[in-house]
């Protein structure tokens, strides 16, 4: 058991920096780099569980996972190049039209 | 064929009959991409709307049909909760792209890929509702918000619209990462044997002592993963902005269809997952409601622009509708869903006047509404009803609707909920009269020449009329309406 507390530490230390990742750096690249990490953090979860039980839940989760990821991670570096060509920034304080 | 292999086929062809609708929808939605739309001239797109409602009409009737049953290993089931949020999604669909066309076309932006998106999306929410595995859950939400982040930056010329879309993305991102850090918490507390719901509700209370923290963690992860997706407060600052910024139809899309997909989906997570465990999230998740009704309709009063205030006015009815989810049970859920197709009549109805004055996308501010009923009885007449519906004035529908919802959840021993949601529902009430004030005790701001409109067609005051007419005389459906939603059953 004891591997196991060890490897919900790690992925809790990986999602915490994620987490940190998205709330403090302003860059969206670099925010958009967060998100994956804390989608890692889950995955290393879930493979790390299911092998534990002997089970393929889990590992099937985790492929699934990947897959979404790498779809998000197009639409947001879409995303970021048409903010860029409007604005020339991909800084996201400089996202203040809209407000209230 | 080896033993995997044929299970794997034969639990595709028995669960196929299941998903029909989806199967359907991403099938049409992938022709009218390619190679449909190489045959169609680009000043002709716009065929591609009712082409879309009939794809949509039929899905609707694909959904009718469908068996209950239970498939794909025990991920997906269809049951009158399914069914029946299938149905109201899809009618939200149909009211968005009927409210789209007009307004497309005088922006000189249609194009085959919005409607396409709008169909993708609903692949998405159509499984979300259905989805009895964590797995299910997270793919099908992944689904509709990645569809829904490039329907809100469509109008990439405009600076809101790539801000808007591009802050719901990140914050989007930032939810589905801790939504699924939840799951895999969840998932690593029953030992990685599951993610089935059922499943998970027979072990998640009686995990040993040692991982009821993890328990406690993962549950209030999925939790604030999903009031992210229906706009609870503290979770809603990505809402206004995405609302003000996305094309006006997708905004009345939003505040409905994802909206009622992810009601189902908390209905059946919290309602049949993590049922044994509701020590554990029944507090916050009533914070979470008492908050989203304090802070959505408080913050409402200062609104300039009605896209915004209708932004707050529908944080705070998620708040209500979170009611039916703290009080459980499957009546409950009924009442959530009579409540979620009284707002879909008149939130879609609010949005088609929007839609019609702002014409050309800008000029939604609420000075804009000053002395309409001069100018625009009619218009001005049937907004006035779908914001005193919005505020529960009764007798109109969205009186009928919350008093069921308030009614029950009192019987579920929710009172000072309940006293939070009428306190609350009376401030509502002082916004949207400001905005009835406006339009019939103001004078006209003078307009300047050839300023009138142009998005006004006949599906525009179809949809007008016809929603304002369910909005006066729904409550005598009553009957009808209540029968229909007993259907709304967990089998």
């Amino acid at each position: 058991m004891a591997t196991m507390n060890a490897v919900l530490f790690f992925s809790f230390l990986l999602f915490a920096i994620g987490c940190a990742g998205m709330l403090v750096r302003r860059n969206a690249l670099v925010m958009l780099m967060s998100a994956e990490l804390m989608l890692n953090a889950a995955n290393l979860n879930l493979i790390a569980f299911a092998r534990h039980s002997g089970t393929v839940t889990g590992q099937a989760f985790a492929l699934l996972v990947m897959g979404f990821a790498a779809a998000e991670v197009a639409v947001g570096l879409a995303l970021v190049v048409a903010l860029y060509r409007r604005k020339d920034t991909v800084n996201a304080d400089d996202l203040n039209l809209l407000k209230g | 064929m080896n033993g995997f292999a044929a299970g794997l086929w034969e639990s595709l062809v028995s669960g196929s009959k299941l998903i029909w609708p989806q199967i359907f929808l991403t099938f049409a939605a992938t022709v009218m991409l390619w190679p449909a739309d190489l045959f169609v001239e680009k000043a002709r797109k716009h065929v591609w709307a009712p082409i879309t409602m009939v794809i949509l009409a039929l899905t609707g009737a694909l959904i009718y049909l469908t068996e209950p049953g239970v498939g794909f290993s025990d991920m997906y089931k269809v049951d009158g909760l399914t069914k029946g949020f299938q149905a109201l999604i899809v009618l939200a669909a149909f009211l968005a792209v009927m409210l789209s066309q007009k307004l497309l076309d005088a922006l000189r932006e249609q194009t085959v890929e919005y409607y396409a998106l709008i169909l993708f999306s609903l692949v998405g929410m159509l499984t979300l509702v259905g989805a009895t595995d964590l797995m299910t859950v997270y793919f099908s939400i992944e689904l509709m918000a990645i569809c829904i982040y490039i329907l809100v930056a469509y109008l990439r010329d405009q600076n809101r619209g790539v801000e808007a879309g591009l802050k719901y993305f990140l914050l989007g991102a930032f939810s589905s990462g801790i939504l699924l850090y939840g799951m895999s918490l969840v998932f690593a507390a029953v030992g990685g044997v599951t993610t089935n719901l059922a499943e998970l509700n027979r072990l998640l209370p009686v995990v040993p002592q040692s991982s009821s923290l993890l328990v406690f963690s993962g549950v209030l992860m999925v939790l604030v993963g999903l009031c992210f997706k229906v706009a609870a407060v503290p979770f809603h600052m990505w809402s206004p902005d995405a609302y003000e910024g996305a094309p006006t139809p997708i905004t009345a899309f939003m505040a409905t269809a994802p909206k009622a997909a992810a009601m189902g989906a908390f209905l059946r997570v919290f309602g049949t997952g993590f049922a044994g465990v509701s020590s554990d999230w029944m507090l916050p998740l009533s914070y979470v409601a008492g908050a989203s009704m304090i802070l959505g309709n408080i913050a409402a009063v200062r609104q300039q622009t009605m896209k915004r205030l209708l932004a707050y006015s529908s944080i705070a009815h998620a708040g209500y509708m979170l009611l039916g989810v703290l009080g459980k049970g499957v009546d409950n859920a009924q009442a959530v869903w009579l409540y979620l197709l009284t707002y879909l009549v008149m939130n879609t109805g609010a949005f088609a006047v929007v839609i019609i004055l702002q014409g050309k996308g800008e000029g939604e501010r609420i000075d804009d509404f000053r002395g309409l009923a001069k100018r625009r009885p009619f218009l001005a007449f049937a907004m006035m009803m779908f914001l005193l519906s919005l505020a529960g004035i009764p007798p109109l529908v969205g009186f009928f609707g919350k008093f069921y919802l308030f009614k029950l959840a009192v019987e579920s021993g929710l009172t000072t909920l309940v006293v939070i949601a009428l306190v609350t529902s009376a401030i509502s009430a002082f916004y949207y009269l400001g905005v009835v004030n406006q339009m019939y005790f103001k004078e006209p701001a003078d307009l300047p020449e050839g300023a009138e409109p142009e998005v006004l067609s006949t599906g525009m005051t179809l949809i007008v009329g016809v929603t304002c007419v369910l909005t006066l005389v729904g409550t005598l459906a009553g009957p009808w309406l209540v029968n229909t939603m007993f259907r709304i059953t967990w089998i």
